[in-house]
Order: C-alpha cells, then structure tokens, then sequence
C-alpha cells in the first residue's frame, strides 16, 4: 500500500534544509560542541571564587566577566550547558520511555487497561508541568537526576497522547488486522507492526518537547531546585545575578542570551523534524 | 528589695541577679516630639522577617512581626537593656529568686479589657504547662510561683537565681485569655499592641489594623501595618519601586539600594553571627574526629568568608558575640588560631588523623544563600567532596533535624539576652539542630552555673568558660558579626531598627512611625 502525497509536499520533502534550519542547527552543534570541550576550553575552574573581584565586568582576564562570587561567567556558562543539555535532553528522553512506553503497552491490552492508564496520565497532565514538577522534586529530592525524572514524569502525557492518537489510526488498517489473523498475539503485532509507524510521531512530539524541556530545566534551577547551588546551570546562574542586574547586566545576559539561543535552535529544528517526518500536516500548515 | 542603677555594659549583660528595680519609663515618641505635626493614616509595608503562628506563645526564632500586635512586661530597648513596657516598674531580690512586676495602669487589650495582674499570670501559667521548648522554656521550668499580690502587682518566685528573666520576658507576650483558642492553639491573639492581629495569610501577608484604644495616648499614626511575609521574595525592586516602605535585605543589595535618594540604609543594633557547626548529636567517622574539624577549620579564611558575607560592613570574630560586647573576650579573640587559613596545618592534621579527603563526602547542609557558598570552596581545597545541599527556611531545618549531615554554614540574629545565644548549644535547648544538636553535660552545666550567678564578672567567666568548651571540641566554629541591614524608605518617619528585630518597643518602633505625604 502506499501513500501519494499531494506534488507540493513532496517538493517540500524533497527540498533541502532550509537557511534557518542550517542555522540552528549549526547554533545546536556550537553549543553541544562548547559543551563537549568544556574542560579542555574553559580558562578557569566554574567554581573558583576571587572574592576580591566580585562582578566583574568583561575583560581581557575573564571574557565574560565574574559573577557575585568572583567566577569567571564564561566558564561557568561552557560548563554549565553540560548540565542543562544532559538534563535537558534526559528529560526528554525519560519522559518519550514512559510515555509511549507506558501508553502503547496499555492500549496493547485493551479497553480497561487504556482507560485506567489514560485516566492517570489524564491526572498528571492536569497539573502544570512546573508545578508537577516542583511537586516532584520534592518527593524525589534536589539533584539534577530528581529533576530528570521529574522532567519525564511531568512530560510523558504528550508522547503518551500522540502514541495513542497514532495507534488507533493504525490499528484499524489491513496490515494490521492481517498480522492479527495470521496468529501475532497483542504485542507482537505492537512491536513488529505498529511500532515502527509510530517513530515519525513521537519523534516529532519529542522534537518539540525538548525546547520545553530545556526551559523548564532552567526554570527549575532558578528557583533553586536543581543540583548543588555553586554547580553552573544556566537557569541558576540567571537567578544568582538577577540580583545584580542593574550593576553588573553582563552575569544575567550571558546565561539569558544562551538560554534563547539553545531552546530556538531547538525549536527549528524540532519545526524541520516535524515537516520532514510529519509532510501531511506540514502540507496543510502550507496551505494555510 | 535593691535599687541600684546601672551602667548600659551591666544592662547589656542581663539584669535580674544583680538587683535592678526598673523605672518608669516615659512613653515620648522621639521624631514624632521633633515632628511638629506627625501624619495620621497611611498603611506602612513592612517586609522582614515571616510569622509561623498565630499563636505568640510558640513562636521560636528570630521574632519580627508580632511584636506589633502583642506586646510584653518588659522590653529590650535600643542599648540592649530590658525597660519596663506593659509593667512600668520591676524589682529583683537581692537573692535574684523573686522578682516583682507592677503593671501600668489603663492598659486594655484589643477587645477592650483592662489588662490586669490574673491576665498577666494567666499567660506566664499557660507558657509554663502548655509551650513545650521555645525560649522561655529553661526559665519556666525554674518558676515556683507565679501570683497575682493585687490587681495591679505580679510576683515571680524561683527556684533559683535566674539572671536572664527580665529580659527574656520581652518575649512573654500579654494576651488576653479570651484569646480564641487559648486552650490549645490560639488562632487569633488579642494582644495589647498598637495595632490588632487583622487578616493572617500564612506565608503571604499580615494586615494588622491600628488599635483605636493603644495605651500611648495618640499612637499609633498609621492606620494599618501590611506586613510581607513570603519567604526569598526579592525586594529591591520593591523598594525602589515604592511597594515596600521598610525591608530587610542583604548586605551587598543595601550598598546598591544606599545610592538610591528615596532610600536610606540603617542596621539593627546588635549583630547577628556567623558560623560553621558540625553534626554534634549523630556525627559519622571521620567527622566525630576533633583532627578532622579542626582541620576544616582550618581551611576557612574568616576574613575573606565575612567581607563576602557583610559586603565589608562586618567583623571577624572567633565567638559569639562581636567586641563591645561584655560577653565578648578579647584575650579569647586575639589567640584564635584559626584568624586566617592555614591549608598547611589542615591537611597535616588530616595525615594525622589518617583521613584521605578526596575518599570523603562532607554532606554540607546550608539556606538557599550565597555565603555558604565561600565555605565549601574553601573547604574544597583541602580535597574533600561537598555534596551542597541548600533548602529553604522549613526544609533546612527539617533536613538538619534528621542529623544525617556532617556541616553547615549558618547565622544567628540578634538576642535580646545572651542566654538565648547559649541556650541553643545546651543538650535540651530549643531549635538546637542549626548547632548540631549538641548533647554535652558539663557545656549545660556551665550555662545553667552562669544563669543562675550574681556575680556579674563570675556569670561572664561562668559563659566564657562555655563557651571555650565549644571551641575545644570543635562542635562550632564562629566566623564574624555582621548587622542585619534595613532599608527604608523615604517618607517614613520616626522609624529605627531597634537592638533585635522587634518593630515595636520601648523606645521606638512602628507605634511612633508615621508617613510624610501619605495618609
């Protein structure tokens, strides 16, 4: 059975990267590769304090200044996109095993076990995922892989949802009721079948989850939630100098400047996933 | 009974063992006597310190709002000294075991009874048999009688001497027994105070309306106080924006806010203290190693720890009061071997003690501040591991009462008597998990000898001697003094932080304050 997709779509597929995407791409790629380099590029040790050159502004010693605590900022931002991309990224991924993990083993076994897991997930997503997640940490305690989890838990509903919205328009097409009347028991026709038609989805939905992700990270950590408070995460470090913001604008700049390259990059990017992987619904956004 | 009169340095040490009758104290409110024509109206937005209960009797810590809406026999002025305030005279025996207080007269509470001597021994009964811990409790336990003479006349008996009494009842506040919820947890306190309780929500705000019937005749000038009671909220922005009149806020922000023109900075008048204190009551090897602390000890620079923590406005001290004080021992000072960092001594003493750092976890347990911070970098350089963790008010106290940590870095306000610094080190002393939760008899002894001496110069010994046994065992390590810093706004009159955190006393405070153009 195949598809054919409307000419402009598939000219849209077709087409190459676009500049933007080129852009962000190369945006994500210079701060995964900072952050890779981290130790073998940052000039002093994050945690280092000068208590005798407190907020700093930009110099030739330390470029982009010294924080309340006499750190070299520029330091603790290479070191600190560690932190927020692990825990970023982590929490993506640990909120895609739950989510479509959970949700597609529930919808394998029938209408109960759909309805009670999609009335717990129902029940978490009811709950802003900050709050969620503040709720979280504190049951899990602080530490960036309580926040991980808290990440996953709070945004596994959107891969549950799109798991079940795409398998229910799979289950009811011939290859899979042929898989069925040829003996495939409930997750064997899962994991062979309908499985692999569910990838571009959640894929899509895990390209625009990790912007979200990464932001909630940092909100977190602003609010002092995250690792131990001298280690560099972004989110804290924009909380530790918004203190200071009128006197030293360059400690809160840095971080805030990084934050908005990172989550947009990952938001163009996410878009381009979702318009190679998804063209039907890119096709219908065009038409627009 | 002995009148004698007394120097502000015998004041600042406690007053009752050495025979102190308190005088009468008139009620002028100072600026407001400068002031032609104080403002009437106008509500005052007052953010320091939170309120964890409604119910006065229980609160413990540093105490900042309900002072305005409940007030006590005795209050601590701006030297430190305890003044009549609800009594307008008290005497102590010469023994130091009785002491007599005679309540002022046309004091009502807020639902507009007279304040009368059953009142007053009403509520010193309830804090004895009802309030489990809280400052009062050491004093409490020592009370033999408590009876009303006359209507107007309240005499304490004790068991024993009790040198800190008069001042520490500026913190056994006067309620009225009609008071809902008395019997157990009072809900809504009427108190005596120059404004009423008003509307409470927990962690938010307190609006406290002014009391029509205030006892100091035509105070208050504000017709309400909004007191800002959220935890970590962030209030420059506030200040300088108008939405706060008076503030507490870090040393460094106050250096930045000073160059404001509508602010200007001032302190409390006692100092609050630093320190490092180790896991005392349930420490883990090598921690419960006195090389081990005192290794770290060694590797604090003090000076640079509170120039960061004061913003330069602090000083270095290896106790727990700061020089001036007559607690404060300059011999004691000046042979501090850990008054500047000897990362050399430090990891000798580790060899020593046979401990290799980088093999060890200090589980370092701090408030979500900043200067917690310099010390687990400094204690990092010897090579140990931190794992830092930095809580809230609540969290952090819960956290340490689990004594499953091995040092913190804290402070301590200021005290309306230095039993209240020590208390807190004594093995059945309120709150004591800031302190690790120390558990050393003869360090009791030491205090519960000092309490109930006489002798001016013998109870200081008796303190100091304490006081040495906490730095030989390395149970806490003080770093320096520093005042807290109130910024307040212009337009705000007759205003000045007093000697602890209590807006209203008896020689200032919010009663007297009022607000030039805002009514």
């Amino acid at each position: 059975m195949s598809l054919a997709l409307p000419s402009e779509v598939g000219g849209a597929v077709r087409r190459g990267l676009s500049p933007r995407t080129v852009i962000a791409a190369l945006v994500l790629a210079a701060i995964i590769a900072l952050a890779l380099a981290a130790p073998l590029i940052t000039p002093f040790d994050p945690l280092d304090q000068d208590l005798l050159a407190l907020n700093q502004p930009p110099g030739a010693e330390h470029w982009l200044g010294t924080d309340h605590m006499g750190r070299d900022v520029f330091s603790r931002l290479v070191m600190g996109a560690r932190t927020t991309l692990v825990v970023g990224f982590g929490g993506a991924l640990v909120a895609f095993i739950l989510g479509a993990g959970l949700g597609l083993v529930a919808l394998s076994f029938g209408r109960a076990a759909e309805t009670a897991m999609f009335a717990l997930i129902d029940l978490v997503r009811a709950m802003p995922d900050v709050l969620l997640a503040l709720l979280l940490i504190v049951a899990l305690g602080a530490g960036a892989q309580p926040v991980m989890i808290a990440l996953g838990i709070a945004f596994a509903p959107f891969f549950a949802y799109v798991a079940r919205a795409t398998f229910h328009r799979e289950a009811v097409k011939d290859y899979v009721t042929a898989a069925r009347l040829f003996g495939g028991g409930r997750l064997h026709v899962l994991r062979l079948h309908i499985a692999p038609n569910l990838v571009g989805g959640l894929i899509t939905q895990a390209a625009i989850l990790l912007p979200r992700c990464v932001v909630t990270e940092s909100v977190l950590s602003f609010l002092g939630l995250g690792s131990s408070p001298d280690q560099p995460t972004w989110g804290r470090m924009v909380a530790d100098a918004s203190h200071y913001i009128e006197t030293s604008p360059h400690a809160i700049l840095a971080p805030v400047l990084a934050i908005v390259a990172l989550t947009l990059s990952l938001s163009m990017i996410g878009d381009a996933v979702r318009r190679r992987l998804d063209p039907l619904r890119a096709a219908d956004e065009a038409a627009l | 009974m002995t009148s004698l009169s007394l120097s502000r340095r015998t004041f600042l040490a406690g007053t009752a063992a050495v025979g102190l009758a308190g005088g009468l104290v008139p009620f002028q409110p100072r600026s407001a006597l400068a002031a032609a024509d104080p403002t009437r109206g106008g509500v005052l937005r007052y953010a320091t310190l939170g309120l964890d209960t409604a119910d006065p009797h229980r609160h413990t810590g540093s105490i900042a709002v309900q002072q305005i809406y409940a007030e006590a026999l005795t209050s601590i002025g701006d030297d430190g000294a305890a003044a009549p305030f609800l009594a307008e005279s008290f005497a102590v025996s010469p023994d130091g075991k009785t002491y007599t207080f005679t309540l002022r007269e046309g004091v009502t509470f807020h639902n507009g009874d007279v304040m009368g001597a059953d009142d007053v021994v009403a509520n010193i009964i309830r804090v004895k048999d009802k309030v489990k811990g809280g400052w009062l409790a050491s004093a409490m336990k020592l009370v033999e009688t408590v009876t009303a003479q006359d209507a107007r006349t309240v005499v304490i008996a004790m068991h024993e001497p009790y040198a800190p009494l008069v001042n520490l009842m500026s913190e056994l506040w006067i309620l009225s027994p009609k008071s809902p919820g008395w019997d157990d947890t009072i809900t809504t306190p009427i108190g005596t105070g120059p404004f009423t309780f008003g509307t409470w929500q927990p962690k938010v705000k307190l609006t406290a309306p002014a009391s029509p019937a205030y006892w100091r005749g035509g105070m208050p000038y504000l017709s309400a106080i909004e007191a800002d009671l959220r935890d970590g909220a962030d209030r420059q922005l506030a200040l300088r924006a108008g939405e706060i009149d008076i503030a507490s806020v870090p040393a460094d922000i106050a250096k930045q806010l000073a160059k404001d023109p509508n602010l200007r900075v001032s302190q409390l008048k006692d100092a609050g203290w630093y320190f490092v204190a180790f896991n005392n009551r349930k420490p883990r090897p090598p921690f419960n190693d006195v090389r081990v602390r005192q290794a770290l000890a060694y590797a604090i620079d003090k000076a640079a720890f509170i120039n960061f923590a004061s913003a330069g406005t602090g000083v270095v001290s290896n106790q727990m009061v700061g020089p001036g004080n007559l607690y404060f021992d300059d011999a004691l000072f000046k042979a501090d071997p850990h008054a500047k960092a000897d990362l050399g001594k430090a990891k000798a003493l580790l060899k020593e003690a046979g401990v290799d750092p980088s093999k060890e976890t200090i589980e370092f347990v701090s408030w979500q501040e900043s200067y917690p911070q310099v010390v687990v970098q400094m204690v990092r350089k010897l090579g140990f591991n931190v794992n830092h963790v930095a809580l809230d008010d609540i969290g952090t106290q819960k956290r340490l009462g689990q004594y499953d940590w091995d040092m913190n870095c804290m402070s301590s306000g200021p005290r309306a008597d230095i039993f209240l610094r020590y208390v807190r080190l004594m093995s059945d002393g309120p709150n004591p998990v800031l302190w690790g939760g120390i558990q050393d008899s003869a360090f009791d002894a030491l205090v519960k000898k000092a309490v109930a001496e006489t002798d001016l110069a013998t109870r200081r010994q008796h303190y100091l001697d304490a006081w040495k046994m906490v730095m030989d065992n390395y149970y806490v390590v003080a770093l320096g003094m520093d005042a807290d810093q109130i910024v307040i706004r212009k337009g705000v009159e007759g205003y000045e932080p007093g000697f602890t955190w209590s807006p209203n006393r008896v020689d200032g405070g919010v009663a007297q304050t009022w607000l030039a153009g805002r009514s």
